[in-house]
């Protein structure tokens, strides 16, 4: 825990499961800044696409995401079809009086709650060859499983937003050294305490991780964090990663990818504390 | 165990990239190469890499303690780890 008071706000309503419903002026607040985040994509003309909550776990197996980073993962489940299954299921108490469900045998799980709104980028490309760079942006309601949660600053569930390069391996350097550029652009006049920091991701028994090691020797991951503890953004070259596991091709050689991410309540966050939960005091942060 | 010289463990390192890099290692490659960002490792290859240095320095090495640049080149491997 941070030793922190939890950020308690009007609009922030908190459920004990790590999860905020956001209404009024913070709600506007957070589709302000949203659309902020998405436009910086404008500046090369990026394609907005809307996936949905799951993604196939084929798709993330093929970055060995589950031995990455399997403390994070949330998986949606549903019960097997039988007819028997779901009568022994209804016979008994679905729900006990402390919340937890009491399930039946379950269907086969296929799926995962999205983790991070570029994975499906990825997976929707995979195959696709390019003769050009290419400029995506995409926003998701992203979950990741954690040992605590707080109100806007680590929640199970929130939203994310990214712009992602395809191209080669200097168009995708170029183009986060831009993004970078951009992002403080936009962050200078929020009077934020804020500093780019290299960063590591939160990997599972992270000394044994090959890709941890080499996040260690070659920082390929910045973030962009408030008064020196809380992640709002990031921006990561991933190198051919990600071309080689979904087979993107730029030029007829595996694409390289980079992305800028946005973890919108955590702006929410650093903003109401920053300047308190009155919106009166808030900066403006555009249309 | 006789310890090796300076130009005994660089030599081992360039013989460690001949042999596990995933690119070809042209003629003109020298202990300032870039192994990164020249292809030459990745991270397939870089656990395999963390054990031979400790094979060569005799000793293990915290990952925790790895520094951006450490395996930027021989001679920086050769700077963080076995001089």
């Amino acid at each position: 825990m941070s030793g922190r008071p939890p950020i308690a706000a009007p609009g922030l309503a908190w459920a004990a499961n790590g999860q905020a419903t956001l209404s009024g002026p913070l709600l506007a607040l957070a589709e302000r800044l949203d659309r902020r985040f998405a436009g910086l994509g404008g500046r090369w003309g990026a394609e907005e696409l809307r996936f949905p909550t799951f993604i196939a776990a084929a798709e993330l197996e093929r970055i060995d995401w589950f031995r990455s980073f399997p403390q994070l993962a949330t998986f949606p489940v549903s019960l097997h079809a039988d007819e028997a299954n779901l009568a022994r299921f209804t016979a008994g108490e679905p729900v006990t009086g402390d919340g937890r469900v009491q399930l039946a045998e379950l269907a086969p799980v296929r799926d995962v709650l999205t983790p991070a709104a570029c994975y499906h980028l990825y997976a929707h490309h995979r195959g696709r060859a390019f003769d050009g760079p290419r400029w995506f942006t995409t926003r998701a309601t992203c979950f990741r499983r954690e040992d605590h949660y707080e109100p806007l600053e680590r929640q199970w569930s929130f939203t994310m937003r990214e712009v992602v390069c395809m191209g080669t391996a200097a168009e995708a350097a170029a183009f986060l050294d831009e993004a970078a550029a951009l992002v403080d652009e936009l962050a200078a006049p929020l009077g934020l305490d804020l500093e780019w920091e290299p960063a590591t991701d939160p990997f599972f028994r992270p000394s044994r991780n090959p890709q941890y090691l080499m996040q260690r020797v070659d920082p390929t991951k910045h973030e962009l964090v408030f008064d020196g503890r809380l992640a709002l953004a990031s921006r990561n070259l991933h190198h051919d990663h990600f071309g080689r596991a979904f087979a993107i091709e730029r030029d007829g050689r595996p694409a390289h990818t980079a992305c800028v991410a946005f973890g919108v309540e955590r702006w929410l966050a650093a903003l109401v504390r920053r300047f308190g939960p009155e919106p009166s005091a808030w900066p403006e942060v555009g249309p | 165990m006789t310890a090796r010289t300076e130009a005994e463990l660089r030599q081992a390192l360039r013989a460690w990239v001949r042999a596990h890099s995933p690119v070809p290692v042209g003629d003109g490659f020298s202990d300032d190469t870039p192994l990164i960002a020249s292809g030459h490792l990745t991270s397939l290859q870089v656990t395999d890499l963390l054990l031979f240095v400790e094979e060569l320095r005799q000793s293990p090495l915290d990952p925790a303690s790895l520094r951006p640049g450490a395996f930027r080149d021989v001679d920086a491997i050769y700077a963080t780890f076995l001089s």
